[in-house]
């Protein structure tokens, strides 16, 4: 137990009074001369047990009453976060968590997650007595010493971020510094809401923390306060992609909700070039989440440009608005690989990817053997309709997708026996005679074959087929034959994806030529391989693309908040970066409502002398003085002690006078 | 009056009822006590058969006239009453709480005020002071100046030593050959078994037993704030004790030797009284003479 006043503590010599008072008593006996000895000795003899014993307990409960009130006096601090056992601390080290995340707060008014945690620790470390406060944050991620605990909430480094949190590397550094400056005892205090993206428990660093915190030359524990136990109402809104096509903007956006399945309808607002509500538009969710692809018409904005969409104002003020930048029209690069150029095919397939009428678009064709030629880094598009590649050609297609290019897959009229993605084509199969391999079900919400903006399904059903290419390996399923045999498949790595198509776009295979299901698959992976060129315009915040470099200086250019110069690396908004257009928005891990349970924080911190107090709705401190318990309890030990005093109802006298004396 | 012990309002108001044995005297003289011998006086008796030798001036005439039998009338004999105060004179018989007078001058008031009222109505009053020992008897008698020898007596008693009651209760059992009212006054702080046979003792020399049992109201009640050292009157014993740790004790104690003292007393038909030293002694002295005209056996 820790004490306010220590000195204080000296005063429990006090609590020996009743007894020297009792033993003094019973030296300072009054000398009287008696007659009936016999009675007396004889009383004394019978007096012994319960009487003894209730005497003993009136000693106790005096003696009880003084120590709890010099405890009182010596101003004892308990509370839920440092119990017991957190006293006398020289040093506090705070990790605290600054992350998207902790700005959930219960309702208008309320304080948020980390102005509460914040708050809370420094009335903690004014009960502690201030012991010495060094904050390492997880936005900046660097140490800094707090001169006072009344001024940690004013501080910077715990000011709102749209940043997520690495806890494993801030509580490596909080052991680092320990074991520089070896302070005294020390304790390193986590305040997250611990979401399990911020703690990342598979983390291999977890070892070198548990056997950091060990080395640590005076022994240390780590105190984790806990917050965002309970769910809390909240939609968020995520930016997945953004890319311009032509005279467009396209907006891939997710919007999340932390409970509830019922059909609710929110307003979006959009803000372009500074101009907001250019469209308000309401968008229906009926479950978690609800995927959107929003396309701006961008008009006379021939340059870059900027803006954001926002959803109305919530329990997380930081989750609700996302922000995109774009540069000016750029040529779209397509290769479509044919196992024979000159055939109508190849033609069909490099017309879908370069339609006529968009002079920026172009698809070249080469063979096999000519893949050299691509440059696969200005490609948004690699159409495949050959003997899937091999060796390097693989490895160049398989980074290619992983950072963000499109690949589609068409069946060769060869036989292909290799793998790509771990998806391989299976033998050429033809339908009978005067019969069509027709389409079953496919996902009409997703993928190549989804649904226009108003919600028009695509001739997928008019899809007729005469021969078809079996897909074999582990993919997602978009659209099957009737006879339940894949037909579209989607494999999706890293930022990229790769599709594989069943049948060619050729009357000798299908009617796919007629129903232009092949255009709209092929544009559709253009605009997500395309994404992947824009990227320059988006960075996350806290990233070190969101940072100024050499002589660049930081201006705000959206108007959706006030601008605060030293917060701007760390907040999401459009910047303007020396002379680059930075569109930042928090990371999209930040809306995961994932925490790390219990289990796995034993797990992690398993040799690790580590207390866990979740943060209730409770508006207890997270250490509090113990006074008025002791004052409580100083008051049940006299009001005891008055009781065990309490003279039992005399005992009769045996016999009384005939008459008292006139 | 010169003696404390004395107040002649008391005497006056109590001389005009007398007191009387319960039991028949044996005196030497006439009194107006019964006898257990036939006599003189003027309450019928019984009739008997006469036989040779009889004094013929008692044979009734008119009984023989009707039934031509002779026999004789007997009447009730007369005789005084010979009283003995013996007052236990040990140092426990000192002790006063403070405000009210100590047992020993309590049992002086009583026994000065019962002797006079006794010589008074023409019977003997002897006294008796025992404290290890029977040291001083004074022979009952009925003349006047046995009152000044008594009271002079009663005036020089000083209470001191351990009590030797039970031994001069013994003693004067076997020294009192005639039928005696034997009036004790004592704190009785002796072993009761003993005291029940020195009573019985008495009893059976048929003596009428009259037992003033007194106690001081502190030693009733035993209230004491703080420990205390209490010395003991008679041998100077010392035991320090804590009253509130003990007072219900103390109080079963006394209420089972009270108990006690008063069984022993009512098997040998002693008129028992206990009396706290704020009692009024008057009605105390009252009681006691009123209440002995409705015992008589």
């Amino acid at each position: 137990m820790n004490f306010l006043v220590p000195a204080a503590l000296f005063g429990l010599f006090a609590a020996a009074i009743p007894v020297i008072i009792h033993l003094l008593n019973r030296r300072r006996f009054r000398t009287v001369k008696w007659a009936a000895t016999t009675f007396l000795l004889k009383a004394s003899r019978e007096s012994r047990g319960k009487k003894r014993l209730k005497h003993i307990l009136i000693l106790v409960c005096r003696t009880l009453a003084i120590a709890a009130l010099i405890f009182a006096v010596a101003r004892p601090l308990i509370g839920n976060w440092l119990g017991w056992g957190g006293g006398s601390i020289e040093t506090v080290v705070l990790v605290l968590d600054r992350s998207a995340s902790m700005e959930t707060r219960e309702g208008d008014g309320s304080p948020s997650r980390r102005e509460a945690v914040v708050n809370r620790i420094a009335d903690a470390i004014k009960n502690m007595g201030s012991p010495r406060l060094v904050i390492i944050d997880s936005a900046s991620g660097e140490i800094q010493d707090v001169p006072s605990p009344d001024v940690l909430p004013e501080l910077t480094s715990t000011q709102a971020t749209d940043t997520q949190a690495d806890i494993p590397v801030l509580i490596t550094k909080a052991i680092d510094y320990l074991q520089e400056t070896k302070p005294g005892k020390s304790e390193i205090w986590v305040a997250s809401d611990l979401q399990r993206s911020d703690w990342r428990p598979d983390d291999s660093r977890w070892l070198a923390i548990q056997s950091g915190i060990k080395a640590l030359p005076t022994k240390t524990s780590l105190r984790i306060l806990a917050s965002g136990s309970e769910i809390i109402p909240n939609y968020s809104l995520e930016l997945l992609a953004s890319r311009r096509i032509e005279d467009d903007l396209l907006l891939d956006l997710k919007i999340s909700r932390s409970e509830g399945e019922s059909e609710a309808s929110i307003p979006l607002t959009f803000s372009l070039m500074g101009a907001r509500s250019i469209d308000a538009k309401r968008v229906t969710i009926s479950g978690q989440e609800l995927r959107l692809q929003k396309r701006i018409p961008l008009g006379e904005i021939q340059k870059s440009g900027y803006g954001w969409v926002g959803l109305q104002t919530d329990n997380n003020p930081r989750d609700n608005a996302v922000f995109f930048a774009f540069g000016e029209k750029e040529p779209v690069y397509s290769w479509l690989v044919a196992e024979d150029p000159t055939i109508e095919v190849a033609d069909y397939l490099q017309r879908s990817a370069a339609p006529t009428g968009f002079e920026r678009f172009s698809c070249e064709i080469v063979s096999p053997v000519q893949t050299t030629k691509i440059n696969w880094s200005t490609a948004s598009l690699i159409i495949w309709q050959a003997p899937l590649p091999t060796g390097a050609v693989a490895s160049q297609m398989a980074e290619f997708v992983k950072s963000g290019g499109s690949a589609i897959f068409y069946p060769p009229e060869e036989p292909s026996t290799e793998a790509i993605f771990g998806i391989s084509w299976g033998a050429v199969i033809n339908a009978p005679d005067d019969e069509f391999f027709i389409n079953g079900v496919w996902t009409r919400d997703d993928g190549p074959w989804q649904d226009g903006q108003t919600g028009t399904p695509l001739p997928v059903k008019e899809l007729r087929s005469i021969k078809r290419r079996s897909i074999q390996g582990d993919a997602a399923t978009l659209a099957e034959w009737d006879d339940k045999s894949p037909l579209l498949v989607r494999h999706i790595d890293g930022a990229g994806t790769a599709i594989f198509v069943g049948t060619l776009p050729d009357d000798r295979w299908s009617n796919m030529e007629y129903t232009a299901l092949h255009l709209v698959a092929n544009q559709r992976m253009i605009e997500l391989g395309t994404d992947r060129l824009h990227a320059g315009y988006r960075a996350i915040a806290g990233s070190e693309k969101s940072q100024t470099q050499d002589d660049e200086v930081r201006s705000r250019l959206d108007s959706f908040e006030d601008y605060e110069p030293s917060l701007g690396p760390y907040r999401s908004g459009v910047y303007l970066l020396g002379e680059r257009t930075v569109a930042v928005n928090r990371p999209n891990s930040e809306g995961e409502l994932e925490r790390i349970n219990e289990e796995s924080l034993e797990k992690i911190l398993e040799d690790t002398p580590y207390s866990l107090f979740e943060d209730t709705k409770t508006k207890d401190d997270l250490i509090s003085e113990a006074w008025k318990a002791f004052l409580v309890a100083v008051l049940l030990f006299m009001l005891a002690e008055a009781i065990l005093c309490l003279q039992p109802r005399p005992s009769v006298v045996p016999v009384t006078n005939p008459s008292p004396a006139s | 009056m010169k003696y404390d012990f004395l107040d002649t309002d008391v005497l006056a108001r109590l001389g005009a009822i007398p007191l009387e044995s319960r039991f028949p005297m044996v005196g030497n003289v006439a009194g107006r006590h019964r006898s257990p011998h036939r006599g003189s006086s003027v309450e019928f008796a019984e009739y008997r058969k006469y036989v040779p030798g009889d004094d013929t001036r008692r044979l009734d005439w008119k009984a023989y006239a009707r039934s031509d039998r002779y026999y004789i009338k007997e009447f009730e004999a007369d005789t005084n009453l010979r009283a003995y105060f013996v007052i236990d004179t040990s140092g426990s018989m000192d002790f006063t709480s403070g405000e009210n007078p100590s047992k020993i001058d309590f049992a002086k008031k009583i026994a000065a005020t019962l002797a006079y009222l006794i010589v008074n109505q023409g019977d003997s009053a002897g006294l008796s002071c025992c404290n290890e020992k029977l040291h001083l008897e004074i022979p009952p008698s009925r003349r006047a100046a046995q009152l000044q020898h008594i009271f002079e007596t009663l005036k020089d008693i000083e209470p001191t030593g351990e009590t030797g009651l039970v031994h001069a209760l013994h003693q004067i059992a076997e020294k009192t050959q005639q039928r005696a009212l034997v009036i004790i006054l004592s704190d009785l702080f002796v072993e009761t078994e003993k005291l029940a046979d020195a009573l019985q003792h008495l009893r059976f020399r048929k003596h009428d037993i009259a037992m003033f049992h007194l106690l001081d109201p502190q030693e009733v009640d035993f209230h004491f704030e703080r420990p205390h050292r209490f010395v003991d009157l008679e041998d100077g014993a010392v035991v320090v004790a804590e009253p509130n740790l003990i007072v219900d004790e103390y109080h079963e104690a006394l209420r089972e030797f009270l108990e006690t003292v008063e069984t022993k007393c009512h098997n040998v038909h002693a008129d028992y009284h206990f009396l706290q030293t704020n009692a009024n002694y008057e009605k105390v002295v009252s009681d006691f003479i009123t209440s002995r005209l409705t015992k008589k056996r």
